[in-house]
């Protein structure tokens, strides 16, 4: 029964999640040969009429292809007890085995889809987050270093002063200074004002009026981190006037307009909202001005303040202490072009394709970049619009401009033609200006980062490692290793390697992985059935996120980066809702209420990832868990199987079932038909191990009234029965298996090289694997080997063609 | 519909009121009427009251002499309409700068806020739309009206900061709409598009050789990706070999160069390159309502080029009794007289698109104050003047009103462009219908 399940489940559902090309069939003895031709003979003769003459499969004999990851032996021994379909046991062993071997080597095995589907490492355009956090660096490469980032703690310095003068800040008013974990105040109840302004104790209950009787005003300054890449809507709840500067500079006095600019407001409307595009991974100076002025009598306004937000993936809520610095980066030009999607096909985002619409937006972007510059164009170029050297000054800096958008020294005649005709061309500096970093950004030495120009050299290496790590072009010091010929050993890429890995760049990237292999980018809706989960809120999903990114941030870029601990850890980050609503410990050593901190769960019951609560709550529908999202997500992203779309469309409908039957028993009875069981044969057992955790991922011993049976028998793809008692046995058999192992790596790779593994070598996943498992798991190791074998592949001598000399330094 | 607007209808529609008896279903039969020419209102701003003895014509009707402030209009005298005696009669929070201001195009009380005005009133924005925007919105809801931006808001010289002194204009309570005062910055949201395009022309040639340059350095399967991405640039070439210059009916004007917009002593040039820039826009037709407002209420511009060196605000506090800040304020107001005529003669001067006269015969400029008086900080005769024509308002008259609410002129606006609204701002001001113009 099981076999015939089996066999099922490797030809009709599951198909190669992963091409690897551990088995190489191809240097068999010569002789064998005449076995193979029998092979062939056979197949043609009683196979052919229902798989197709490649193994591609017949429409209404037997419809999918012929491949899979069996092996050899498991396959003859199929073949042996069942095939023909019409006439089973009709062949001999060795028949068998010359037949199954022709099918394994001419189209069933990883190996022979590698040999049908060469992959090459292709010409690509930058993607569009490339496109994106590159041009970012390129503005911020020019901008001076701000002066001095600050001290870096927790939460926004703030100053309060005794008087409000209308978006003025007299530093002789000064009543205090601290720092503000949150600012989300109202006054004077909760905001501690009178300790604050030095006022002395009231002899009555205090109103907005007697505490502050000449208005009082605050200011705060530092910096806020974005989580995620998007729109982040900002709140700013105040009956009273406020200024808020975000990723702009507010000081020097008009040297930005503010985001927000709420000279008047409306005690009856106090939120004012505005939207920025941040980031994710980068801090963004945030500057806040705020004055209460004292009230007429007869309407007292209480004076409050809040800064909110709606982060993608977020609720609105008061912006977290964790989100706050006092440290002052400079702000980060962040482009708000849109797009149109990358390709992501082969299920990741690489820019192999261009299209009208892409080409439209990178016309718009150009444009956008070109107004930036052109508005800083005496700061970037270091003059005035009195000196007399201001054109030739702005002129020099744009050719700077394009050799950095470029990632190398421009030729001669490169300068020429890109920088110095088109400001001759133009009827002004600004003009001219506008036009050369439209053309440099319209150009395709900026926009396919690996184009063989002679020129470039060694810096194609640099380019392609820090596009790796960062998805963005080197920094100087990439680049200058570059110049000075330093980055030639693996030894050499493999040292800037590690460093870049320590940039947060290579952070903000990393999650970006992280989240597309758990499956969280599109996340959006978790609330749950209000009536069974009251306490299940935005807040807490929130947290919930957070907990889990820090989770993995901690892992990845902590001590150990061991891999085994993103599925094996039995603690996970909780704050007290946290800790309240999973009846977890409560986080002890907690940085400040709110915060996050590590808690270690009843013996058994976690296993990183892939118990984590918001990833269960995420495969889980409103009211129950849902054994089938959860199979599907552990059989593709945690044992690196792949599932075809399920034949037929099939609800899972709540009321179809008899009264008082457990999830198990459901989805076991739902998907108990043939046709369903190719691929639950696998999915449901993984799915079935994480029963122990509800709709909301709280741990749970019963399920309608009957204990929890999370236990199954799962079969690997080579048929081996592996008991599985429950999810610490999921993380435990994907750490041990090669196949999970290697199907990571591909992921991790695809993720930072844009491009297929195979490309590199048919067994690039296979050593990359030997070298992970023999640095302990260790995964900043794999990223960096990740990212060396990419930079240094294909290293030939670029090919000279219609390309200028390179200037001599 | 009241029996004022019901006559202005019939007379519209070429009817009498002899056969209002026959006609039923007015609705289909002002649908069959034919399209109104167009029409466009302008409204002009400027700040702290006027002199009155100066300003208002002492007759009444069409025999009537102009004073020294609005001598500069004389040219226009025929296309001109004075309204002496109509009043702002909004009360409730704010200074009378303030409401001055934020109630002049909206008529109707500001919110409770927390600015503080002149005598320390609290309050906020206007509670409800300016008649400008609404005529917009009228506008913009119909096919036939409908521009590219329905309404420009220029400034001059206004601070740049946001409070109810310094706007006039609201799409909705609570939500004023910021004047542009940099006319590089108008410029570019108006003609913006086109200079890229000039822009992306010129950088082609060049990206193409690059293109091809970089063809050759890939193999057989890469090159397919970069000559697709030739072909996008050939045919971004094409579309704008095609398209250029050919949105515009009017090419844009060309702006003098490095003229800062927050510097004081730059405002006349500042007023004439926003007033070429208001004609340009709307001889191209991208809106059918424009405001051009100089600098703010309490606005305390400097004006050097007529030899004054105090501030507009505080010389208009001065008593009657002094003869020099008054000889100064006839001066100032003058000088907007005069800008006022400049966009006046530019309108006539520029032949109505496609036919029947000039701009001017198809644009009604409406140019007003804040206060009536600066130094009594009165709300009453506020300095409404009228110039132009397409309202179907009977100009070339001085009119005088007894401290009718500006609320009726403002109803009178909006029925003259077919918009039959019974109530503008607060309700019981409006109660007596448009005021009578025609």
């Amino acid at each position: 029964m099981a076999e015939t399940l089996l066999w099922r489940a490797l030809a009709s559902g599951l198909v190669l999640g992963a091409a690897l090309a551990a088995t190489a069939g191809c240097q068999r003895a010569p002789g064998v040969t005449q076995a193979a031709d029998a092979g062939a003979r056979i197949y043609r003769e009683k196979c052919a009429g229902c798989h197709g003459a490649k193994g591609e499969g017949v429409d209404d004999k037997y419809a999918a292809a012929l491949t899979g990851e069996w092996s050899l032996a498991r396959i003859t021994r199929y073949t042996a007890l069942n095939m023909p379909d019409d006439a089973p046991e009709t062949l001999s062993p060795a028949e068998a085995h010359a037949v199954s071997a022709y099918v394994f080597d001419a189209f069933y095995s990883p190996a022979a889809q590698a040999k049908s589907r060469p992959a090459r490492v292709e010409l690509a355009r930058l993607t569009n987050r490339q496109y994106t956090v590159t041009v970012a660096d390129l503005l911020g490469g020019f901008a001076p270093a701000p002066a001095g980032e600050g001290e870096d703690s927790s939460g926004l310095a703030a100053t309060y002063y005794s008087v409000a003068q209308r978006g003025r800040f007299d530093p002789a008013k000064i009543a205090y200074r601290g720092t503000d974990a949150v600012v989300d105040f109202v006054f004077p109840e909760n905001g501690d004002l009178r300790a604050r302004l030095a006022l002395p104790p009231l002899d009555r209950p205090p109103t907005p009026n007697s505490t502050a009787p000449a208005g009082f005003s605050a200011q705060w300054r530092g910096s806020i981190l974005a989580e995620e890449t998007g729109d982040h809507e900002f709140v700013i709840r105040t009956p009273n006037s406020v200024r808020v500067w975000i990723n702009t500079e507010s000081e020097p006095r008009g040297a930005a307009e503010p985001t927000l600019d709420i000279n008047v407001s409306t005690p009856a409307s106090p939120d004012h909202r505005v939207t920025v595009r941040l980031l994710g991974g980068r801090r963004y100076p945030i500057a806040i001005d705020w004055w209460a002025l004292p009230e007429k009598t007869g309407s007292p306004v209480v004076p409050a303040i809040a800064l909110r937000w709606k982060p993608p993936h977020g609720s609105e809520r008061p912006v977290p202490a964790r989100n706050l610095s006092t440290a002052r980066p400079a702000p980060v030009f962040v482009l708000t072009t849109r797009f149109p999607a990358d390709d992501s096909s082969e299920g990741y985002e690489r820019g192999v394709s261009v299209a009208k619409a892409w080409d439209e937006a990178t016309t718009n972007a150009a444009f956008e970049v070109a107004q930036q510059v052109v508005r800083r164009a005496d700061r970037l170029a270091g003059t005035r619009r009195d000196d007399p050297e201001r054109p030739a000054l702005i002129e020099a800096f744009a050719a700077r401009f394009v050799g950095a958008a470029f990632r190398r020294p421009l030729t001669p005649a490169e300068e020429g033609r890109e920088v110095t005709a088109l400001f001759r061309a133009a009827p002004d500096v600004e003009t001219g200006l506008r036009r050369v970093v439209l053309l440099a950004l319209k150009s395709p030495h900026f926009l396919y980062p690996d184009l063989p120009v002679a020129a470039a050299g060694d810096r194609r290496r640099a380019a392609r490692l820090s596009f790796a790590l960062w998805d963005s072009a080197p920094d100087a010091e990439l680049a200058r290793a570059a110049a000075e010929g330093r980055l030639r050993t693996s030894g050499e890429v493999a040292a800037q390697a590690a460093r870049l890995l320590g940039d947060a760049r290579a952070r903000a990237k990393v999650r970006e992985f992280f989240h597309h292999w758990l499956q969280l980018r599109f996340v959006e809706d978790l609330g749950k059935d209000a009536g069974l989960f009251p306490d299940f809120t935005p807040e807490l999903i929130d947290d919930l996120r957070a907990s889990l990114d820090r989770f993995v941030d901690e892992v990845v870029w902590g001590g150990s980066s061991d891999f085994r601990e993103l599925l094996r850890a039995d603690y996970l980050f909780a704050n007290e809702r946290l800790a309240g609503f999973y009846g977890l410990p409560a986080p002890a050593d907690a940085a400040a209420p709110g915060e996050f901190a590590r808690v270690i769960a009843p013996a058994g019951q976690r296993a990183g990832v892939l118990t984590h609560p918001y990833l269960l709550a995420a495969l889980s529908y409103k009211a129950t868990s849902s054994p089938i999202h959860r199979g599907v997500f552990l059989t593709r992203s945690i044992v690196g199987r792949g599932l075809r779309p399920p034949p037929v469309a099939q609800a899972f409908d709540e009321t179809s079932f008899e009264h008082g039957l457990t999830m198990r028993e459901k989805v076991t009875k739902l998907t108990r038909s043939e046709n369903c069981q190719g691929c639950h044969a696998v999915i449901n057992p993984l799915g079935f191990s994480l029963e122990h955790f509800d709709a909301v991922g709280r741990f749970r011993t019963t399920d309608a009234g009957r204990p929890v049976d999370a236990a199954s028998d799962y079969a690997d793809e080579e048929g081996e029965v592996v008991r599985l008692a429950g999810a610490r046995d999921v993380a435990e058999f994907a750490i041990a298996s090669a196949r999970a192992n290697r199907s990571f790596i591909e992921q991790l790779f695809q993720h930072l090289v844009k491009q297929s593994p195979r490309a590199y070598g048919p067994d690039t996943t296979a050593r990359l694997r030997d070298s992970f498992v023999a640095s302990g798991y260790n995964l900043r190791q794999l990223m960096a080997d990740i990212a060396t074998l990419a930079a240094l592949q294909g290293d030939e001598p670029p090919r000279v063609a219609a390309v200028d000399n390179p200037r001599a330094p | 519909m009241n029996p004022l607007h019901r006559r202005e209808f019939l007379r519209r529609a070429g009817l009498s009121a002899a056969v209002l008896p026959f006609i039923t279903g007015l609705p289909s039969l002002s649908l069959a009427a034919p399209a109104r020419p167009r029409q466009r209102l302008v409204v002009v701003f400027s700040p702290n009251g006027t002199i009155p003895s100066e300003f208002w014509p002492d007759e009444t009707g069409r025999d009537f002499a102009l004073k020294r402030i609005l001598a500069p209009l004389a040219p226009h005298r025929e296309r001109l309409l004075t309204l002496q005696g109509v009043s702002n009669r909004i009360r409730g929070d704010g200074d009378g700068h303030m409401r001055g201001m934020s109630c002049l195009l909206t008529a109707i009380e500001l919110l409770p806020g927390n600015i503080m005005g002149g005598s320390g009133q609290p309050a906020g924005w206007a509670s409800g739309i300016s008649i400008d925007q609404e005529i917009r919105n009228f506008f913009q809801s119909r096919e036939n009206t409908r521009t590219r931006f329905g309404s420009l808001e220029f400034g001059v010289g206004v601070q740049d900061r946001a409070d109810p002194w310094t706007r006039m204009s609201y799409a909705g309570a609570g939500k004023p709409v910021a004047p542009i005062s940099d006319p590089y910055q108008m410029y570019e949201k108006l003609y913006g598009r086109t200079k890229d395009r000039e822009s992306l022309r010129s950088v082609l040639d060049p990206l193409r050789g690059e293109l091809s340059r970089v063809r050759g350095l890939v193999g057989a399967e890469d090159r397919r990706m970069l000559e697709e991405h030739e072909t996008l640039v050939r045919q971004l070439e094409r579309e704008l070999a095609d398209g250029i210059g050919a949105d515009f009916r009017l090419a844009p004007p060309e702006l003098e160069r490095g003229v800062a917009a927050d510097q004081n002593d730059q405002v006349p040039r500042l007023s004439r390159m926003q007033i070429d820039l208001l004609v340009n826009s709307l001889a191209n037709d991208m809106a059918r309502v424009a405001t051009l407002q100089y600098t703010k209420s309490v606005g305390g511009a400097r004006m050097s080029w007529l030899g004054i060196s105090d501030g507009h605000h505080g010389l208009s506090h001065e008593p009657d009794s002094d003869a020099a800040a008054r000889e100064k304020l006839i001066k100032i107001n003058e000088w907007f007289a005069g800008e006022v005529r400049y966009l006046a003669d530019r309108l006539a001067a520029t032949p109505e698109p496609g036919g029947g006269g000039s701009m001017l015969d198809h644009t009604l400029i409406v140019w007003t104050n804040e206060l009536g008086k600066g130094n009594s900080h009165t709300l009453d005769n506020i300095p409404f003047v009228m110039l132009g024509g397409g309202f179907g308002f009977g100009m070339g008259r001085a009119l005088k009103f007894e401290k009718v609410p500006h609320n009726r002129l403002h109803l009178a606006l909006a029925h003259a462009v077919g918009h039959r609204i019974e109530i503008f701002g607060k309700a019981d001001l409006s109660a007596e219908g448009p005021l009578v113009l025609g």
